[in-house]
């Protein structure tokens, strides 16, 4: 894959996430204003991975605001892991390293997050 | 949401992040505290950097393999800076916050002044600005350091290899310092970071401008979701709150491109210095207690 293919492969990743994300916020958004939650109220949903499956198929506006704001935050590594794929298929080992490396901080990130 | 929708569009219009207008909005106007605030503003810096970062590679303007070679730096420091701040006291933050505008607000009036130095139009900065979170306001749209012709490359095959059509890479070391520098502001007050990052790869690394200006916008999503992450599982997101930013910010930064024409943007850029200056003097009031 040439650079100039990888690069709109990887913006058409980004774009797609910016997307999925935004609807999946707006529909969440709505939720809140069919169940009457304000964005101030108090105390707010705590994040939790093993309700999000359940939170979603009851429709809670919760669930959807909470995948909506993990596609946000994922898209950016799904970003690195499409580069990683490109860079391994055009035989650059450097870059690999480099999306390598990039991807291991993230996985820290979350891994100190949810330790902490 | 409305918040978000004039945080976005005044944002784009003067190439900033939405994180030097959010945190301050959720915070003073809305009474959240500082880490909310910050962990909302890091969702929305990531919104739109992925929206941006996706038109300029698929224009081919941004360096994906700088971009990625720095971001291994802004990522680490981004780690680091989501730490410290659950350790930092939210008075200390808003001080620090407070630091942060003032910084902002003075390298816009120095922009300013080196545009009116060069006579140069502010039309061009914003129609470019919108969905650009990171545009980044210490040098103009005009302020690119050309190519590396005057210094040798001093960092060999690697910059080599990071190097653009028309620009050649240099000053690498310094570059991954500013990388670093970026990464901990931006997890520390959820912005992007771009304010950094910008101007150390267009006037130390001798990257154009356009192409700094895309490729922060490429790494401000890794970083700010290096931060976020750590946000996320230590309860520093409201989802309540951050989604409704989150989408008004990236609705705002879109009208913006089509207000961009209409909007006299130097009137726009001084009742925004005067409204950081004030700002941060209420953040600094708030740290103070």
């Amino acid at each position: 894959m040439n650079d100039a293919r990888l690069e709109r492969t990887i913006g058409l990743v980004l774009g797609a996430g910016a997307i999925i994300s935004f609807c999946l916020l707006a529909i969440g958004i709505a939720g809140m204003g069919v169940t009457h939650v304000g964005p101030l109220d108090r105390p707010f949903p705590p994040f939790d991975l093993n309700r999000l499956g359940s939170d979603l198929v009851a429709l809670n506006p919760a669930g959807f605001l909470w995948l909506g704001l993990l596609a946000v935050i994922l898209t950016p590594s799904v970003r690195v892991l499409a580069s990683l794929l490109g860079f391994a298929a055009a035989g650059e080992r450097r870059m690999v390293a480099v999306a390598a490396i990039v991807l291991a901080a993230i996985c820290l990130s979350a891994a100190l997050g949810a330790g902490g | 949401m409305s918040g978000g929708v004039a945080a976005g569009a005044f944002g784009a219009l003067l190439g900033l992040g939405g994180g030097v207008l959010i945190v301050p909005l959720l915070t003073l106007g809305f009474g959240l505290p500082f880490r909310e605030a910050v962990g909302a503003s890091l969702v929305c810096v990531i919104v739109t950097s992925s929206a941006a970062a996706s038109v300029y590679l698929q224009r081919d303007v941004a360096n994906l393999r700088l971009g990625m070679t720095l971001e291994m730096f802004t990522a680490i420091a981004a780690l680091a800076g989501g730490l410290i701040a659950f350790m930092l006291p939210d008075r200390v933050l808003a001080i620090m916050f407070a630091a942060l505008l003032l910084y902002v607000a003075l390298t816009m009036v120095r922009a300013r002044d080196a545009r009116e130095a060069r006579g140069v139009s502010e039309g061009r900065a914003a129609a470019g600005g919108a969905l650009a979170p990171e545009d980044g306001p210490v040098v103009g749209d005009d302020g690119d350091r050309e190519t590396a012709t005057a210094e040798p490359a001093i960092d060999g095959g690697l910059a080599a290899s990071l190097s653009g059509p028309g620009y050649r890479i240099h000053n690498l070391g310094r570059g991954v310092l500013g990388s670093l520098l970026a990464g901990i502001v931006s997890a520390l007050f959820g912005v992007g970071g771009g304010i950094v990052k910008v101007p150390v790869m267009n006037l130390i690394m001798g990257v154009p401008m356009r192409v700094a200006t895309a490729t922060s916008n490429l790494m401000i999503g890794v970083t700010a979701s290096a931060g976020g992450l750590i946000y996320l599982f230590r309860g520093g997101i409201d989802p309540y709150v951050a989604a409704p930013t989150a989408v008004g910010v990236f609705v705002g930064a879109s009208l913006a491109s089509r207000l961009a024409d209409r909007v006299d943007l130097p009137v726009l850029r001084l009742l925004f210095i005067a409204v950081l200056v004030v700002t941060a003097a209420q953040m600094a009031l708030r740290g103070i207690g």
